[in-house]
């Protein structure tokens, strides 16, 4: 039997490398938004959970206005939108983005994780004459974090999959490089095809990081 | 330091709500220094929640508490302080389930007082091997029995140098097996000379370790006296009925 495929397949293996650089800024982009997303993320968390109305209110809005609009708008709000005030460069632009948009999803995942740690933790380290700050430092946030580490990863991948919104931006990352190199070679499906294997080479990467990190974490977990 | 006569902890003229619900009503109990007092009374009558109004992890809504001396005005800054001085063991012993044993001891000196790490293990070791669990002191809490927990509980109160120690039901959660190597550690730091206010069910321990038996019901402090008199010849009626429930069970 003889199947015959519209594309050539063989181009994949042949082009699948000249998509290195294009990876690998998808992979900096990723990172740096993820980074900027848990520090954000974490002063979201703190700040919803602050007894301080003004500062709990603040932390609400920011997520209310994050999730409930698309990702692409905010990019094109801090790259188009900005101008009038100041230029963001496409790059920096994809990692702001990436990261406010991440640390709203990433302080609820923290919120949730900080939440989840039963208060008799809370009431024992300040037994012991611990300040509120000192307790969830020491004794609040790192039993949290343990319990945010399979969320997060989730949110990891979706992040490495958003930063292909950077594309709409002249980001020379993954998409936008198989869309030129399918505009110049007429071999479109092929070369997303080789697109959608670097995705799922890092996804899977990824996915097997937090998976080792889950069991590292476990052998010292104990509730 | 104190003088003998004045009492180490005062509770007075307490007054605890919850919402509409009146959970202690003019509690005054003077402790003096050294003393053993078991607080004894069903479900409901309050007895936790006045332990936990006395290092403010409640706050009274009247009433004043007095450490050694010291009125305690409850804003953080003095809370703080005069935490480190009451040691708290909790029913459910909430040790801290990420540091081993010994680092749940010296987490209090090293990370509140600034006791030098190396001083603080040497005096954490001193602490397990009173509790008898020096062995254990490099594990992880979640491979100990109840009891092992709860004694690490009191090893790490002790940590801190307390002139009073509370213990908030401390065998309750346990298996009846494993109450005794407990009570055995609270007694012989009752006999050490350590000021103790213990809420129990554990009507052998006050028989044999308190100084003076308090019997709470629906928030007040029916009957007190000392233990010989409370169960040979308790005067209320509530507390002969409670009592004899109690130790028919």
């Amino acid at each position: 039997m003889n199947i015959n495929l519209p594309w050539d397949l063989s181009v994949v293996p042949e082009k699948f490398f000249l998509f290195r650089d294009a990876a690998l800024l998808t992979l900096e982009i990723t990172t740096l938004g993820i980074l900027t997303g848990l520090v954000l993320g974490l002063i979201v968390a703190l700040g919803k959970l602050s007894q301080h109305q003004f500062t709990s209110k603040l932390a609400s809005a920011y997520i209310f206005v994050i999730r409930g609009t698309p990702l692409l708008l905010q990019l094109f709000i801090i790259y188009y939108g900005l101008t009038s005030i100041v230029t963001i460069p496409p790059f920096p632009s994809a990692i702001i983005a990436l990261g406010v948009h991440n640390g709203a999803y990433i302080g609820e995942i923290f919120r949730g994780a900080i939440q989840s740690i039963h208060y008799g933790q809370m009431e024992a380290a300040r037994s012991l004459g611990m300040t509120h700050r000192k307790a969830m430092r020491r004794i609040i946030l790192p039993q949290a974090f343990k319990r945010a580490v399979p969320p997060l990863g989730n949110q990891f991948i979706i992040a490495l999959k958003d930063s292909s919104l950077a594309s709409t931006i002249a980001v020379p990352e993954l998409l936008l490089r198989g869309r030129q190199m399918g505009s110049s070679t007429f071999m479109y499906m092929e070369m997303l095809i080789i697109v959608a294997l670097w995705y799922l080479i890092m996804t899977s990467l990824l996915t097997y990081g937090v998976h080792r990190l889950e069991q590292r974490l476990k052998v010292s977990d104990h509730d | 330091m104190t003088k003998k006569d004045e009492p180490i902890l005062r509770i007075e003229h307490l007054e605890k709500y919850y919402g509409d619900l009146h959970v202690l009503k003019d509690i005054s109990i003077d402790v003096a220094e050294s003393e053993v007092v078991v607080v004894i009374g069903a479900s409901g009558s309050g007895k936790s929640t006045l332990l936990r109004c006395v290092n403010f992890l409640e706050h009274a809504q009247k009433g004043n508490i007095y450490l050694d001396g010291e009125h305690i005005k409850p804003v953080n800054k003095v809370l703080n302080r005069i935490r480190q001085d009451v040691g708290m063991v909790f029913q459910h012993f909430n040790l801290f389930p990420h540091m081993t044993v010994i680092e749940n001891v010296i987490e209090g000196p090293v990370h509140v007082k600034g006791v030098p790490k190396k001083a603080a293990r040497e005096r954490g070791y001193q602490l397990l091997e009173k509790v008898g669990l020096e062995d254990k002191a490099e594990i992880y809490p979640e491979m100990l029995s109840g009891g092992q927990k709860q004694r690490v509980a009191i090893a790490r109160a002790l940590a801190m140098q307390p002139k009073v120690m509370l213990f908030d039901e401390p065998t309750s959660a346990l298996d009846p097996e494993l109450v005794g190597e407990v009570i055995g550690v609270m007694e012989e730091l009752g006999k050490e000379g350590m000021t103790m206010v213990v809420v129990t069910h554990e009507m052998w321990f006050a028989k044999e370790a308190a100084d003076r038996v308090i019997f709470m019901d629906e928030g007040v402090i029916l009957e007190e006296g000392a233990p010989e008199q409370m169960f040979s010849a308790p005067k209320e009626k509530r507390t002969q009925e409670f009592l004899r429930q109690i130790l028919n069970t």
